[in-house]
């Protein structure tokens, strides 16, 4: 299905595995499709949410903290914990990468929710007539599937369906989609 | 220390306080879930398990019962 996809949506499915890699997840799902979606400066998805004040970081901040997300080694340590000694006794009984997943690891291929929204994205672009998807139909999809990891990303940064599609129409009516 | 900074020291600590609270919390929850799971796999009863956390088995078989039944 890549086939349609424009530069900046191969860019965007790239950088998802690379950020959910750095997360330490073995899966790629929506809401890394989402961050991947805005890694680009110039790409209509990062346009579109700088438009309504949002940034890859903040993207990233929110998958950082969700309850699988990278435990917090320094607010740990802050109170006294070291999580490596932790790390250390949890791996020696249950297993290497048993307490969380290795950071840096190569995810095995997208979870259901990724692959959902990318089926979505490409119904978006149909639906808008566009002959590719980009990453403005991505962040699309995110707006359009109202539940799951992406959803999550768009609730985290308070952003509605509707701020979502009004902001991508306004990005795409100055950049159309090729 | 001018006024400013102790603004700020005094906002960002209640803000440190809980984020360690909140890493806290999801350790522990990472650690109860691979405890429980090795204890159901050892032939532990939820009842067993509730009795060594303190909780209800209830809680405990609403919490893990999907995933470790």
């Amino acid at each position: 299905m890549f086939e349609r996809f424009t530069h900046d949506a191969r860019t965007a499915v790239e950088q998802a595995r690379v950020e959910a890699g750095a997360l330490g997840a073995q899966r790629i799902d929506a809401g890394h499709v989402v961050l991947g979606a805005v890694s680009e400066p110039d790409a209509v998805a990062t346009l579109a949410l700088a438009r309504l004040g949002a940034s890859a970081d903040d993207v990233r901040d929110i998958l950082r903290a969700r309850p699988d997300g990278p435990l917090d080694a320094d607010a740990l340590a802050a109170i006294g914990i070291d999580l490596d000694a932790v790390r250390t006794q949890v791996e020696a009984t249950f297993g290497p990468g048993s307490l969380d997943g290795a950071p840096g690891s190569r995810p095995r291929g997208f979870d259901p929710s990724a692959k959902k929204l990318l089926e979505v994205a490409l119904r978006e672009a149909v639906r808008l007539r566009d002959r590719r998807i980009d990453t403005g139909h991505l962040l699309l999809a995110a707006a359009r599937v109202g539940e799951g990891p992406a959803q999550d990303v768009l609730t985290g940064l308070g952003l509605s369906p509707q701020d979502v599609r009004d902001a991508v129409a306004e990005v795409h009516a100055t950049r159309p989609a090729a | 220390m001018s006024d400013d900074l102790l603004a700020t020291a005094a906002a960002a600590e209640p803000a440190e306080g809980l984020r360690a609270v909140r890493a806290l919390h999801t350790l522990a929850d990472r650690l109860e879930a691979l405890h429980v799971e090795r204890a159901r796999q050892a032939g532990w009863s939820w009842q067993q398990i509730a009795e060594c956390l303190g909780v209800s088995r209830q809680a405990v078989h609403q919490r893990y019962g999907k995933r470790f039944g």
